[in-house]
């Protein structure tokens, strides 16, 4: 059987094999079809019902369960997601799983698509070590990314001395909705 | 087992998984039945098996049949809701599951199960079991099954994809 416990491994496998059959457009075809439409639909249920309160209801549940190690910072206008240990990109690293060249891209993957259907856009940056940060923000709004602290305080994940690991890529992300829409910088 | 004493090859750091993946499991299928038919996702459970489980499937085949109850013991721990027995002998080890997690949670969810899922169970096992010289025949499903191990030179009949049943929500 295929189970739930050790799903990140099996679910990062997957991005490879389907990158085999059909190239790159195929596994951005799963994270939108299977992924956002399918797998995920009761998060766009709650988000396009609620919008930021609904946020709040779906990462509040799902990362629970998934045991991240994270903060959520949320006002009328934004909401904001520190990511310190990533639950999935952990359990890869620890188990030295790595099939796919960029995992971190599926979250933008299924959550972009979702959040433009909805009329939000996404400034998010992942260091590719377990740590990121989310603001989604409605695509009317054309606040820019909150400085360091100014959001989430002691909580921001940029404060974290491991924040920009040596030798690392950091993934950009600037009012975006597309996993491709990305700028990658070196770390040092 | 391993020096850790975890039949698992891949660990977390929580006890259990979170039974919300098996919404992606059962879209996964579909998604792969949808794009390559049903012989492109059998062709997807058996490189699972053989690919992505070969860690297991080495322990399988260092291990044999012990190695297999125990690793199905440690995995159904480990799975939100499942309720199941392994036992052994001298010839075969059977999984005997009483409640499937991922049907049971699915159901609860609402969602369209992949009438095939259950072969997955197979298509898999199968795969993993095949480098240690085993087979594995599947019975049942849709929330219940039977699963044998055992020797491939006991010569046990093929499977029969029919004794394993649709799923549905």
């Amino acid at each position: 059987m295929l189970g739930c416990y050790d799903f990140c491994g099996h679910y990062e496998w997957t991005f490879e094999w389907l990158r085999q059959q059909g190239g790159e457009p195929l596994v951005r075809e799963y994270w939108d079809e299977a992924i956002r439409c399918d797998s995920q639909r009761h998060a766009a249920a709650l988000i396009g019902a609620k919008g930021i309160e609904g946020m709040k209801e779906y990462w509040g549940h799902t990362l629970v369960d998934e045991g991240a190690g994270y903060y959520c910072t949320a006002t009328d206008a934004v909401f904001r997601i520190d990511m310190h240990e990533c639950p999935s990109k952990g359990f890869l690293t620890r188990n030295g799983l790595r099939q796919y060249h960029d995992y971190c891209d599926h979250c933008m993957g299924w959550i972009g698509p979702l959040l433009k259907e909805h009329g939000w856009v996404v400034d998010h940056e992942h260091n590719h070590c377990g740590q990121c940060w989310w603001e989604l923000r409605r695509s009317d709004d054309a606040t820019t990314p909150s400085k360091t602290g100014k959001l989430s305080g002691e909580h921001d994940v940029r404060h974290r001395a491991d924040w920009l690991p040596p030798h690392g890529t950091m993934d950009v992300y600037e009012r975006a909705n597309d996993p491709d829409d990305k700028t990658t910088r070196k770390t040092d | 087992m391993t020096p850790s004493g975890n039949p698992l090859s891949y660990t977390d750091t929580k006890p259990v998984g979170a039974a919300d993946f098996y919404f992606a499991i059962n879209a996964t299928f579909r998604f792969v039945l949808n794009n390559f038919g049903i012989e492109g996702l059998r062709r997807y459970w058996t490189d699972l098996g053989a690919r992505y489980f070969a860690p297991v499937a080495a322990r399988w085949s260092a291990g044999g049949l012990p190695a297999i109850a125990d690793y199905w013991r440690a995995f159904f721990a480990a799975e939100p809701g499942a309720e199941v027995e392994v036992s052994a002998d001298i010839a075969s080890v059977t999984v005997n599951v009483r409640v499937c997690p991922a049907i049971a949670h699915l159901r609860k969810g609402k969602r369209e199960i992949v009438p095939c899922f259950c072969q997955h169970c197979y298509f898999i096992g199968e795969a993993m079991a095949a480098p240690a010289r085993l087979t594995v025949r599947v019975e049942g499903g849709n929330g219940s099954c039977r699963q044998t191990f055992l020797r491939r030179d006991a010569a046990p009949a093929p499977q029969d994809l029919a004794c394993i049943k649709e799923a549905s929500c």
